[in-house]
């Protein structure tokens, strides 16, 4: 079988897993929550409000019906998909998830795209000179970077860039001064393609300390990916070759080992890109960013089950759908891979 | 030489061997303005800040409004940005007097006090032009009664409501119902625009508010919000040239927004003691200012009366005799909160400022004493606190310090936290026997302090089966009490202050609750923004602040 069919039936058969991923996920949330304590009707109307009110509410929200019910209604909806209205808001999920999903993954992009040249390039710095002190420094900024506990280094930046200097704003997406830029949701581009000069700067104003930070924590997976990586390729035999064959050490990194050496920190990429999808919840708490990982914890307090059950759906088809999409990059850039 | 893509991220290996001569020079050059640029960035960013627009303030607080329909209002920070945007019929002022908004008059009641005439300012004009009317307001309190998440606080007092003539509406109550002009001081009746609300009628419009307000909104998400003034408002002119209203999620965002300048006001909200104890010492040291509001959130224990231990009143008592307010608020605190030993917040009418028993730890043991307790044997007495409230979890534990240190052969408190949402719903199943939570009421009024707290359908005895009083977790009630809070909704001046106050002895002989503290609203400002001012209904006047020495 020819390597293209091979892709084709291996894509086939990942695609065909999805939506029995899928309703597992949806079924396992809705049990959850409703297993979970708590009552959407407590968070809603308060602890003493009347039975009447609380029966009317239940009632109207449809939490009076029968759980089985409820499934069957709610997998109809998804099958369809329709996410429901949110109890708490009475506004429908997808336009909900519609507004917090893009500021997410725009910042998760450009934190990825920040933590990825950082590291690489600290990955890289060490390899010249193997235990010598930029390897040694590399190697702590690893370690490092990914040990720090998030909202304390969230925290820090904050106090230190927003409240002690001034710099940057203490948090929020846009500044309350200016009219967000309207359009995809994704502010940077929204502004960029209203040529907008006054939205994009107050865009990548209020991007740049959660941006920073989450590339900061980051960044070490990928410092620690290279050096690990690079240094086995340049120990490899492929590489002896090379060398051998007197090509000049820069020709033999950047055209034998490097590329090998880049495959496992793609997969490690893609896993990276697919976590984001779900928000970093507690940079997106501190910086008060309003992304879905926010949401979603707001939802959970307010047990408001449509908005968990749509965000987690939703989350967990982005993650599968990245997911497929890296195998089958790393698959068409590595001739080795077989399926 | 071709060049990789990959050649910028090459740079260090210029620290190869053989091209380490070649290159250093050009390395360190490169590292050099690689650091220069990277410090630039940020101090161009920070240059670069946005213009603001003159007289626009910048508000920020940690309400974040997923709704701007007053039927879905539920929370302090919807009912704080509705209250500009929007007009109640009544307003209470600071002192607690009841003035007439959107009404002319106090309610003309019937002689049976069953129907209530309310006279309608004219010349007043909605946001979209739509020209406000008894029709108007009776189409917006009708909304509310249908779809409203409060609904019941008006469905359980008013059986219909009718146009009784162009600029006059009239209620129909289903009971005499002496507290209706503080209830229709709540901002989330409103009246909004028939016109703009004509498709949602029966559907919440999350978005948008058309109201009668002296500001319009003219941006909304749920982060930010932009309030201009509206020019034909019929009242006073707002102060400053618009408001941008943000929330921010955490304490350290709030203080850090203010300290640094980016808001001008910032409200209380969530804000952790530690902040605001450093904001209100910046206040006194006169760089920034401070003001506090009538506090109108109380936070008390619940006692579970029905079972044992807690169902012999005399423990409850002693328990509530062991608890050193004063002591307590200073530790959690820092005094930020009053100690409060009566259910109705002292600004109410009605209220009793000394109805519950001081902390008196000799007492406390007499009556452990003589229930069998401190010769040998010590009560064990589990305490829940909410979890996802820092200062509870405080309290718990600075109680149990407490009572270890006066109490320590008689009471021993095992404290647990439980998520808050969880909590509220094991309240009514009887499985809590101590929980400290909060309550606000909608309006300020003592019967909305009481009858949430005390109301009770169904009873045996002093056990109350059915009603608020379960829901609150107490299951208390005694014979005679209920008739007592139905009446003083029907008495009204001295007289319904005295049983007010007969009702808070009553329950504080029987102890099912032991108020704690008082929580105030508090606001601060830069100095250069002009003297905040709260109303009675503890929410700050917005269309008062400007920035001094501008128009």
């Amino acid at each position: 079988m020819s390597r293209r069919r091979e892709l084709i039936r291996y894509l086939g058969a990942r695609m065909a897993l999805v939506p029995l991923m899928l309703w597992l996920i949806a079924s396992l949330v809705f049990l959850l929550l409703r297993v979970a304590p708590g009552d959407p009707i407590d968070a809603l109307l308060g602890p003493r409000a009347p039975e009447a009110a609380r029966i009317a509410l239940r009632h109207q929200l449809g939490l009076d019906r029968p759980l089985i019910n409820q499934y069957g209604s709610f997998l109809g909806d998804l099958v369809q998909g329709n996410l429901g209205i949110s109890q708490h808001s009475q506004e429908p999920v997808r336009a909900i998830i519609g507004a917090s999903l893009p500021a997410s993954v725009e910042l998760g992009m450009v934190a990825l795209l920040l933590a990825a040249v950082l590291g690489l390039a600290v990955g890289l710095s060490g390899i010249a000179r193997p235990e010598g002190r930029l390897d040694l420094a590399g190697r702590l900024f690893g370690i490092s970077t990914y040990a720090l506990p998030p909202f304390w280094a969230a925290m820090v930046v904050q106090l230190v860039f927003a409240v002690g200097l001034g710099w940057l704003p203490v948090g929020g997406r846009f500044p309350p001064t200016l009219l967000e830029p309207q359009g995809s949701g994704f502010f940077l581009f929204d502004s960029l393609r209203a040529g907008n000069w006054a939205q994009l700067q107050g865009t990548l104003r209020h991007l740049v300390l959660p941006a920073s930070t989450l590339a900061l924590l980051l960044s070490g997976i990928f410092t620690n990916a290279l050096r690990l990586n690079l240094r086995r390729a340049l120990d490899s035999d492929y590489v002896e070759a090379a060398r051998s064959r007197g090509l000049s050490e820069r020709r033999v990194v950047l055209r034998h080992a490097l590329p090998n050496a880049l495959l496992p920190v793609l997969t490690i990429t893609g896993i990276t890109v697919a976590s984001l999808i779900g928000g970093a919840l507690l940079i997106e708490v501190t910086y008060s960013w309003p992304g879905i990982a926010a949401r979603l914890q707001e939802a959970i307090a307010q047990r408001d089950y449509p908005l968990v059950q749509g965000i987690v759906v939703v989350v967990a088809a982005l993650v599968v759908l990245v997911t497929v999409a890296v195998d089958l990059l790393v698959a068409l850039l590595d001739p080795r891979i077989r399926f | 030489m071709a060049l990789s893509p990959l050649t910028p991220l090459t740079l260090p290996l210029a620290r190869l061997p053989r091209l380490r001569s070649r290159l250093v020079g050009l390395a360190t050059l490169r590292r050099w303005a690689a650091a220069m640029a990277l410090m630039a960035l940020p101090a161009l960013l920070a240059g670069c800040q946005p213009a603001r627009p003159s007289g626009l303030l910048i508000i920020a607080s940690s309400s974040r409004i997923d709704s701007l329909d007053p039927t879905q209002a539920s929370r302090s920070g919807i009912m704080q940005t509705l209250s500009a945007l929007g007009d109640p019929l009544y307003v209470i002022a600071a002192d607690g007097t009841i003035t007439p908004r959107l009404a002319t008059a106090l309610p003309q009641l019937s002689a049976d006090g069953l129907r209530a005439r309310i006279p309608l300012r004219q010349g007043v004009s909605f946001h979209d032009g739509t020209r406000f009317d008894a029709a108007a307001m009776a189409f917006s309190l009708q909304r509310f009664m249908a779809i409203g998440t409060l609904s019941y606080q008006l469905t359980d007092r008013v059986r219909a409501v009718r146009v009784s003539g162009p600029y006059a509406i009239e209620l129909e109550l289903l009971r005499p119902f002496s507290p209706l002009p503080r209830l229709l001081s709540s901002i989330f009746l409103t009246p909004v625009s028939p016109r703009a609300y004509r498709n949602h009628a029966r559907s919440p419009l999350n978005d948008r508010f058309v109201g009668t307000g002296p500001y319009q909104l003219s941006f909304f998400s749920r982060q930010q919000q932009r309030l201009t003034p509206y020019p034909h408002y019929w009242g006073p002119k707002p102060a400053n040239s618009g408001l941008a209203l943000v929330s921010l999620s955490n304490s350290t965002a709030l203080y850090g927004a203010l300290r640094s300048g980016e808001v001008d006001v910032l409200l209380s909200g969530n804000l952790e003691i530690d902040h605001q104890q450093a904001l209100h010492r910046e206040a006194e040291a006169g760089r920034l200012r401070e003001t506090v509001g009538p506090a109108l959130e109380i936070s008390l224990l619940s006692l579970l009366t029905d079972q044992p231990p807690l169902q012999n009143p005399s423990l409850r008592r002693a328990v509530a005799l062991s608890l050193d307010r004063a002591t307590i608020s200073q530790r959690v605190s820092l005094g930020l909160r009053p100690p409060l030993q009566e259910l109705v917040p002292p600004s109410l009418p009605g209220s009793d400022p000394k109805a519950w028993p001081a902390y008196n730890p000799t007492e406390a043991r007499r009556l452990f004493r003589q229930a069998g307790y401190c010769q040998g044997r010590r009560l064990e007495l589990p305490v829940t606190f909410r979890s996802d409230v820092p200062t509870d979890r405080l309290f718990a534990l600075t109680w149990q310090s407490q009572v270890r240190r006066d109490l320590a052969p008689c009471l021993a408190l095992a404290v647990s936290g439980m998520e808050s949402t969880t909590a509220y719903s094991q309240l009514d199943k009887g499985s809590l026997t101590m929980l400290l939570y909060d309550w606000a009421g909608d309006y300020p009024d003592a019967e909305n302090f009481l009858t949430p707290l005390l109301g009770c359908s169904a009873s045996r005895g002093q056990r109350c089966l059915k009603g608020n009083s379960v829901a609150s977790g107490s299951f208390w009630s005694e014979p005679g009490l209920e008739a007592q809070l139905q009446d003083s909704s029907i008495q009204t001046g001295p007289a319904r202050e005295a049983l007010l106050r007969t009702i808070q002895r009553r329950t504080a002989a029987a102890t099912p609750y032991i108020p704690l503290w008082l929580t105030r609203p508090v606001a601060w400002s830069r100095r250069q923004v002009s003297p905040i001012r709260f109303d009675g209904s503890g929410r700050v006047v917005f269309g008062e602040l400007h920035l001094e020495g501008q128009p």
